[in-house]
């Protein structure tokens, strides 16, 4: 706790100051480093001249990132026609000696060997119904015939590769059907209807199979394709595998993970291979054990799920340090978060996990052993944690800076403390006042009392965490897709000139718009429409997804941090909230705190930070009114 | 000209672009749309298109003429077009087939280079 003159940082009343003219404030956040620069007036008044922002370079608290800051002054300076040079005083933020880092592990796996299974959704399938028969490769079909190696009794099925042509693909079948039973058909090339429409009799067939060349010849399959508008009925139940493909107790036992991952596709294959082991690995997980500060421990196991552990959380009082139990997924996920904290902190200084939050998910995992890279939403926990670090070397980045720009830097105040400062500029606001501030690796939050108190709390979990969660549930594979999905609202091109907003409203354009863009799902960029490439996701999802992960992130460490620095714990004894930093920008955040917090009958807004900035530069203006309050 | 089939018409004006005629017949075939080919004496390729866009029910057709390709949707001006294609390989006829026919059914296009 610190105490502060804050009314007298409101009220700039000073004299005196006349050899100083500019003062910039900078604030080194894990994504973007921001500033604000202010001039004393000769009656010693302060008056707010520019601010700027731009992207960290490297890990907050490291050398590096002196680059990011020259650039953001650059920019702040260059609006009001000024060089760096003419900068009197630079103060960069004393930052919350806390890192956060992210890290997903998945519980459980499954394993297909002797690769037995195709679930896939092409665009136009044909001939809905199933069939079981012995895989034939279209190849042979003329040497089998002529041998005999083809039985007249036997139903088969035929594997094509995209060298034959429709046309010669349903000559073919005319002239042996009469002859041998061609049951179903596996295809390479998109081209199922374009066969079906050519063949006497009428049988299923699956296309757009990448891997053919991988289905085993001589083998007993069963396909599938649904009937329009369902998904698959026999595959997808263990049952009707059982049926199709004659399979004892425990063959049927054994195939349940291929009938699981198959729900909800519109055509499948499952082939019968002699070895057939194909199993649901459970992993171990692994415990967590959490020591507190009193010396008591506890222990949860990540099985349990996020909200048991979570629970646990709650009940320690102060954390000394978290560990997963070794040699399990839990231990490696900790471990690795350890390791990479301590090449951000100093050598020697031993890396105590202060808090964490677990979220529940789902992942789609690539199933081992299926033939065209089908995948399996497996049970996965994601675990945001976050380091207290003695104090992050900001000195050092200050004396770098005034080594490079030869002009005085300071290291000055409490982030959270300059943060509050900054956030009382927002209108309306009085003290007692609380800021959220939602960054990318942690939320923090800051309570100031009517005397100037300041209590302020960390905890694990943010923007990153939220980005995190929507990569792995969507399967995305870019981080950078997975941020923009984040920042920016969704909209389906349903023509070549209107669109639909994920709201339902609808927008229509003059000029056609980009056909590749037709039919896509876009997000709506500042920059003009950008397409997700990636393919097969649905908007509803995405927007669920969404709006989940921001709800199991934000929303949750928003109640965790203002319950622990409200008076008595109770969030009803908060009037005020203000939300700042980057995070609050974001379209839909902010909403969803509002409605939860006014369950308390808290008010709860993003901030506006000098009437202008919004949610952002808090910690920057802070840092310049603080140094007129210090006076 | 009437039509009261639900088609995407393709115009054409020279036998010798069978080829390219019968892949993007494929190409709307696979999407399970029904298409018609009708033969003009005379024309230029932007009003073969334009037509074919504006006469057919389902509001897309395509021009198809000395070995171009213009795939149009009704109520683009003359010249207008969506898709382009010049001495296309056949692949790239069928996806321009399967786009009209993806237009029709507002799914998303194929990108149709080779």
């Amino acid at each position: 706790m610190c105490k502060l003159s804050i009314r007298s940082c409101r009220y700039i009343r000073e004299k005196g100051r006349s050899s100083l003219k500019l003062i910039a404030g900078v604030d080194i956040g894990n994504s973007t480093t921001e500033v604000c620069i202010g001039s004393i007036q000769d009656d010693g008044s302060l008056r707010f001249l520019s601010s700027s922002c731009s992207v960290t370079t490297g890990t907050k608290g490291t050398l590096t990132n002196v680059e990011g800051i020259i650039t953001a002054l650059k920019e702040a300076v260059g609006q009001i026609d000024k060089r760096i040079e003419d900068l009197s005083l630079i103060r960069i933020n004393e930052a919350t000696p806390v890192i956060g880092d992210t890290a997903m592990e998945t519980i459980t796996e499954t394993i297909i060997t002797e690769s037995s299974m195709i679930g896939h959704n092409p665009n136009t399938p044909a001939g809905a119904g199933q069939a079981v028969g012995l895989t034939l490769n279209i190849h042979n079909l003329d040497d089998y015939s002529r041998t005999g190696k083809i039985k007249s009794n036997n139903d088969y099925i035929l594997v094509v590769d995209k060298e034959y042509p429709y046309s010669k693909i349903a000559k073919i079948i005319n002239k042996y059907s009469s002859n041998y039973k061609i049951v179903g058909l596996i295809l390479q090339a998109d081209e199922a209807v374009l066969v079906e429409n050519r063949l006497d009799k009428k049988i299923p067939i699956v296309d757009e199979v990448r891997g053919v060349d991988r289905i085993p010849e001589g083998k007993l399959a069963a396909i599938e394709v649904a009937y329009p508008g369902e998904t698959i009925r026999m595959l997808s139940n263990p049952y009707g595998l059982a049926t199709l493909l004659n399979l004892n107790p425990d063959e049927t036992r054994a195939v349940t993970p291929i009938a699981k991952s198959l729900i909800g596709k519109r055509s499948a294959v499952v082939i019968k291979t002699p070895y057939e082991n194909v199993k649901e690995n459970v992993l171990p997980a692994g415990e967590i054990y959490i020591e507190s500060l009193e010396g008591k421990n506890y222990k949860v196991t990540i099985d349990t799920g996020a909200e048991k552990i979570m629970e646990i959380v709650s009940q320690v009082d102060s954390i000394k340090d978290i560990h997963g139990q070794e040699c399990t997924n839990v231990g490696n996920m900790f471990s690795r978060i350890k390791k990479g904290m301590a090449e951000v902190s100093d050598e020697d200084e031993i890396i105590r996990i202060s808090d964490i939050l677990a979220v529940d998910t789902l992942a789609p995992v690539p199933i081992a052993g299926a033939i065209s890279g089908e995948t399996g939403m497996e049970k996965a926990v994601g675990i945001a944690a976050m380091v207290r670090t003695k104090m992050l070397p900001m000195e050092r980045i200050a004396r770098a800076l005034r080594e490079r720009l030869r002009i005085y830097v300071q290291v000055a105040g409490v982030e959270a403390v300059m943060a509050s400062i900054g956030a009382l500029t927002t209108p309306g606001t009085r003290l007692p006042l609380a800021i959220l501030d939602l960054g990318g690796g942690s939320t923090d939050a800051a309570l100031i009392d009517s005397d100037g108190q300041v209590r302020s709390i960390h905890k694990a979990g943010a923007g990153e965490m939220v980005t995190m969660l929507i990569q792995t549930e969507l399967g995305l594979s870019s981080r950078a897709t997975a941020d923009e999905i984040k920042k920016y609202p969704l909209a389906k091109v349903e023509s070549l000139y209107h669109m639909r907003l994920e709201n339902g409203a609808m927008k229509f354009f003059e000029e056609p718009i980009d056909p590749r863009l037709f039919g896509q799902v876009v997000l709506l960029h500042p920059e003009g429409l950008v397409k997700i490439d990636e393919e097969d996701i649905s908007l509803e999802k995405i927007v669920s997804v969404r709006r989940e992960a921001k709800k199991k992130v934000f929303v949750t460490n928003a109640i965790r941090a203002l319950t622990e620095i409200a008076p008595d714990h109770n969030l009803r004894n908060i009037p005020n909230v203000v939300l700042v930093g980057g995070s609050a920008l974001d379209f839909e955040v902010p909403e969803m705190l509002m409605d939860e917090l006014s369950n308390y009958k808290v008010v709860c807004g993003r901030g506006n930070i000098r009437r202008q900035e919004g949610p952002r530069n808090a910690v920057a203006t802070g840092l310049v009114m603080s140094y007129v309050g210090e006076g | 000209m009437s039509n009261n089939r639900p088609t995407i018409l393709i115009y054409t004006l020279n036998v010798d672009d069978y080829l390219m005629v019968e892949e993007m017949c494929a190409g709307i075939e696979e999407e399970g749309l029904l298409y018609e080919v009708k033969r003009h004496y005379f024309g230029v390729l932007e009003e073969l298109s334009y037509n074919a866009a504006n006469e057919s029910i389902l509001g897309c057709g395509i021009g198809v003429e000395g070995g171009r390709a213009l795939m149009s949707l009704r109520n683009m001006d003359k010249g207008e077009y969506v898709f382009s294609l010049e001495n296309p390989s056949l692949s790239q006829c069928r996806k321009l087939g399967a786009n009209a026919a993806r237009a029709v059914k507002r799914v998303a296009f194929h990108d149709l280079s080779d």
